[in-house]
């Protein structure tokens, strides 16, 4: 992840290691294990119905693979928060699912126009939503501060005319 | 496939079933497939659904229920009556009519469902404002959205509504009642149930969380039906006077029952169709549905009027029961007695233990690579989702095989397209020989 940090543009990024698992997400990036199974999908922009698919769709996979229903319901929440984030704020983008046997690494990675502040975006009903995503039921300025709740690991990278990387990790 | 522990209300009619695969389509588990052109049910994921029954045409998949005669084997004899049979008839026959007509049929006494909804419907409350801690409480009726959720959405068990459904609740009080009041033996009197749908026959003989045997048989109304329509004519001359509970045959309707518990500190919703259900139960999964205090499910159309052993069309039978209830004129049911037993936990049902049908395997990295050889079948097949080959879709077909339950020459897609290739290939060889 280190690699995506386009140097031309003023980037900025946000880490976040939920206490305790600092070790184990240090040891996830340095061994750069192939994943078993990936997932990829379209996000289109403003796409309301199609966006939160995704989550749904590696819910069922990872019910497959016989992940506890508490964990599940982490992945499920802090992947469809940042379905929605690409759907509501971006011109769209994917999300790229890898599962190991131990955990899920997502990416959401959008086509821009990026996150001016990152911290601002964190602060919990922050929201920068326009008219179209508030009628829609969106937009509370929860979406971030979600995701890091249900995340073991958040790296956010973005810069106001780029695009925005969300990568999640949480562990089985 | 081979799993034959869960009984199920429903029979394959093997000579009938042409294995047109419409009833592996609309199965919400998968559980069923064709092989060798007939089709089977894997009675583990089977929840009893009906949707098999209603899509067949060739009459091959039935349902089953008890017959009436079973109940001269006893010496009293009780008919409890599901809300939804009052749905069935045309506008002129009464709710006293309905029910004097099913007495008739050979019954000591007969009671309905209907009588205990305002009693429900204050337990629900109480023990939606007991149980705070788990939102929102799932309603335990529905004998298949139990299934479901056992199968598929085993978190969820917790969140079920953990007291005996109304006719459960009749069975327990009226044998008490009966055999102290007509000095009977609990095993002479007789309690059968008139259902609108299999879950409930399949539930009557294979009760899961009850602590009690409930009760001895379940009629199909559709059955019932037929036996006391000629009676209706001579009964509507002579209107008879008894008990009616019109007030009370909410529910058979999910929407109105969610209505009635609805207050100003329980919030409901109501969901009908296998497949709504199914999407709100993953919903509530995920927490998004945290807000309702109350979900009330049902896998039928419009709820248990929907069921598939009843006669009249979910939304005429729903629209005449709606205009019962608003001109019904409403009676007391003395709920004392429950209510004594309610706070004794008479009513208290086991909780279920998960029946997980998702796992590809215990070990997750086992798991993993049959997933991941899924997958690489999942590539190679059509992705139509035809089901010609037996399998609901190719992902079921690519994970059958790797199971062991099926070959990829089972797909027909394939199949043609190689007989293709290989006569294009024939030709090519003809047209070489030929130059």
């Amino acid at each position: 992840m280190q690699d995506s940090a386009v140097a031309e543009f003023e980037m900025s990024e946000y880490w976040y290691i939920n206490p305790g698992w600092e070790e184990k997400v240090e040891d996830f990036f340095a061994r750069k294990r192939e994943p078993e199974v990936v997932l990829e999908l379209e996000i289109p922009g403003k796409d309301f119905n199609i966006a939160g698919k995704g989550s749904s769709e590696i819910k069922n996979l990872l019910k497959r693979l016989g992940v506890d229903s508490e964990i599940l319901r982490r992945i499920a929440v802090a992947g469809y928060e940042a379905e929605i984030n690409v759907a509501a704020h971006s011109q769209g983008g994917k999300m790229i699912s890898n599962v190991y046997d131990n955990l899920i690494y997502m990416q959401f990675i959008d086509n821009g126009p990026g996150i001016s502040n990152i911290q601002q975006a964190m602060i919990p009903g922050y929201s920068t939503a326009d008219d179209l995503v508030r009628e829609l039921g969106f937009g509370a300025g929860l979406g971030l501060p979600n995701i890091q709740k249900n995340s073991d690991a958040l790296h956010i990278s973005s810069g106001l005319n780029s695009p925005t990387i969300v990568e999640i990790i949480i562990f089985f | 496939m081979t799993e034959t522990k869960y009984f199920h209300a429903l029979q394959i009619l093997t000579d009938n079933c042409t294995g047109c695969t419409a009833c592996v389509r609309v199965c919400p588990t998968e559980a069923i497939r064709v092989r060798d052109h007939k089709a089977i049910i894997d009675s583990y994921r089977c929840v009893d659904c009906g949707n098999c029954i209603n899509v067949c045409r060739f009459h091959a998949i039935i349902p089953l229920s008890d017959p009436l005669e079973i109940i001269h084997q006893f010496k009293y004899k009780l008919a409890i009556i599901s809300s939804s049979f009052f749905g069935q008839f045309t506008e002129d026959i009464s709710y006293e009519v309905a029910k004097q007509a099913v007495l008739n049929l050979g019954f000591d006494q007969v009671a309905e469902e209907a009588a205990v909804t305002d009693f429900m419907i204050n337990i629900i409350r109480d023990y939606i404002r007991k149980n705070r801690d788990k939102r929102p409480i799932l309603s335990s009726n529905c004998p298949s959205v139990v299934r479901l959720i056992q199968l598929k959405y085993p978190s969820l068990l917790p969140n079920l509504f953990h007291q005996e459904a109304p006719m459960s609740i009749l069975t327990r009080y009226f044998r008490d009642k009966i055999s102290k009041e007509f000095g009977l033996e609990e095993k002479e009197i007789g309690i059968f149930l008139i259902v609108p749908c299999i879950a409930h026959v399949t539930a009557v003989h294979q009760p899961e969380g009850a602590y009690k045997h409930l009760q001895d048989g379940a009629f199909s109304i559709g059955m019932i039906y037929g036996k006391i329509r000629d009676s209706l004519k001579e009964l509507q001359n002579n209107p008879p006077s008894i008990e009616t509970y019109p007030k009370g045959l909410t529910w058979a309707l999910s929407g109105v029952q969610a209505e009635l518990v609805d207050c100003e500190d329980i919030r409901t919703l109501s969901v009908n169709g296998v497949e709504n259900v199914m999407e709100i139960l993953s919903r509530v999964e995920d927490h998004y549905l945290d807000q309702y205090d109350y979900i009330v499910l049902r896998t039928c159309t419009n709820g248990c009027v929907g069921g598939c052993l009843n006669v009249e069309n979910p939304f005429v039978a729903m629209s005449r029961i709606k205009k019962m209830i608003k001109e019904g004129q409403g009676r007391d049911f003395d709920f004392s007695e429950l209510y004594e037993l309610y706070q004794k936990g008479e009513f208290a049902v086991v909780p279920l233990a998960p029946r997980p049908i998702m796992e590809l395997d215990k070990d997750i990295k086992k798991a993993i690579q049959k997933m991941k050889q899924i997958n690489e079948i999942l590539i190679m097949l059509p992705g139509l989702d035809c089901s010609a080959c037996g399998s609901p879709s190719c992902y079921a077909l690519a994970e059958d095989i790797v199971l062991g339950k099926a070959s990829i020459d089972d797909c027909v897609v394939l199949l043609k397209r190689h007989s293709k290739d290989s006569e294009e290939v024939e030709n090519q060889d003809k047209d070489k020989i030929n130059d």
